[in-house]
């Protein structure tokens, strides 16, 4: 083995190892797609069955559900690993933590975020979403739930070894923006304008929240370790 | 002069010298400030003009204004000193996130209800999904998530950097939810209830909202002060000067 230890290589092998752990676990990646679904489920039977109102409440519906999916779904990003000793070891390695929260983030994203946005598909038939919005849809849903894990991990480094509610407590007031910006993709589209801007916004939070969120998350998790 | 500026500011951060500092200040301070407040209340509830088109019910204004004012920027001065508590770890800032987070809080909460008190008779409806009341309520989310984090960590600077941190982030994205709830507005339908634009106001209405804005603030700081004592003592619990203060204190 002579792999050269670059900061790409601790990046694969963190990702690597999330994302080997979860799939190990079935749990991980079902229980946010089913999370999902039944609360998409719970609103035509709160609100009732009429199609046409329902349709018109879909996209702020899916968007409501996915963003309460992706933030309850943080606890398992550093939590295990905290309870087990794991990051501890992560932390002693020497290797660099930013690294560490961008690579967990992403799997964290790959294994809840983007089932997601499979399972959203599938609730678009349940809620009669009109036609032609589904590309909006996915696309904003796309932007939106990375953005919510990199929100989520803060929220889960800063409450490491707490519930989760706590977690989604301090980070869902800070979330507003995504989740308008998300809905304002798909009402423009809908009326017939162009949603592009909008997209760009959310480009531009993410491009600012990738390395600005991590490096927050960065500071939460040394916070636990004073 | 420089070194001079330099020596007190860095005493100021030192718990002992800022609790000696701060009941020195607080004696006469208080007082001035609650005068300044009932100044601007009392001229303003009492004998500023009716407004011709709202009547007398405008004068929640002079409540509301100050603390919606005081909601926004005692966050701002929480994220200042979060900024400080983060970098230079100094302890007091910490002390003044804790104290100063349910003040704000309360204040915010104050222009929720006076504004739906205010918008009871003048638009006939408690509350109006419009961008400014929006991001109050988000706002005072926002405290409630802050207050909820440093009371669930036991470690109390653990507790403080935690709360630094998120307000720190939150100062950040605060401008973000603002424009977001703005352009939220203008894609629903526009608010049935437009704020009439009020005319622009009189020197008689106008001062006394000043006077009632310096005198929330002078409370403000008054309350503060007050609260960092408290805090201090509480913290510094074990340390010998807090012992001889209050071996002093039960002497007298």
């Amino acid at each position: 083995m002579n792999e050269k230890n670059t900061l790409f290589n601790w990046f694969k092998l963190v990702l690597k190892r999330d994302l080997v752990l979860s799939f190990k676990k079935i749990a991980t990646f079902m229980v946010p797609l089913v999370f999902f679904l039944i609360v998409i489920t719970l609103f035509p039977l709160a609100l009732g069955t009429e199609g046409s109102f329902l349709s018109t409440l879909s996209s702020g519906v899916i968007w409501v559900a996915a963003l309460l999916a992706s933030l309850l779904a943080v606890e398992s990003i550093f939590n295990e690993d905290y309870r087990d000793g794991t990051l501890d070891q992560f932390l002693i390695s020497g290797e660099p933590t930013f690294i560490l929260v961008l690579a967990k983030v992403l799997a964290h994203w790959l294994v809840t975020g983007a089932p997601l946005l499979l399972a959203s598909l599938i609730s678009t038939f349940f809620l009669y979403l009109p036609e032609g919005l589904l590309f909006p849809l996915l696309i904003s849903l796309l932007m939106g739930t990375f953005l919510l894990s990199l929100l989520g991990a803060l929220g889960g480094a800063l409450t490491i070894g707490k519930t989760a509610i706590l977690s989604a407590v301090i980070v869902l007031p800070l979330s507003v923006p995504i989740l308008i910006l998300g809905v304002a993709v798909i009402t423009s589209a809908l009326n017939g304008q162009d949603f592009f801007s909008y997209l760009y916004f959310l480009g531009a939070m993410l491009a600012i929240g990738i390395p600005g969120l991590c490096l927050a998350t960065t500071e939460a998790i040394f916070i636990n370790y004073d | 002069m420089i070194n001079l500026i330099k020596k007190w500011l860095i005493s100021l951060g030192s718990p002992p010298l800022f609790f000696k500092w701060a009941s020195k200040i607080l004696p006469w301070f208080f007082p001035i400030s609650i005068l300044i407040l009932l100044t601007g209340l009392i001229w303003g509830i009492g004998f500023a003009p009716t407004d011709y088109k709202q009547g007398d019910v405008y004068r929640i204004i002079f409540i509301h204004v100050p603390s919606a004012i005081l909601g926004q920027s005692i966050y701002l001065m929480m994220a200042i000193f979060g900024f400080i508590c983060l970098i230079w770890r100094a302890k007091l800032a910490g002390m003044f996130l804790r104290s100063a987070a349910p003040i704000g809080a309360s204040f915010t909460l104050i222009a929720l209800v006076s504004g739906a008190v205010w918008g009871k008779p003048t638009w006939g409806t408690w509350w109006v999904w419009d961008a400014r009341l929006t991001s109050t309520l988000i706002l005072f989310f926002l405290y409630a998530g802050i207050i909820s984090l440093y009371s669930s960590i036991d470690n109390k600077q653990k507790g403080d950097r935690a709360a630094s941190l998120i307000s720190v982030v939150g100062v950040i994205i605060i401008p973000i939810i603002k424009k977001s709830v703005d352009w939220w507005q203008t894609l629903h339908q526009p608010s049935t209830f437009t704020i009439t634009s009020a005319p622009s106001m009189t020197p008689d209405m106008y001062l006394p909202l000043l006077i009632c804005v310096i005198g929330f603030y002078s409370i403000l700081f008054s309350i503060l002060l007050n609260t960092l004592r408290a805090e201090i003592l509480i913290r510094e619990r074990n340390t010998s000067w807090v012992r001889q203060f209050l071996n002093n204190q039960i002497k007298e």
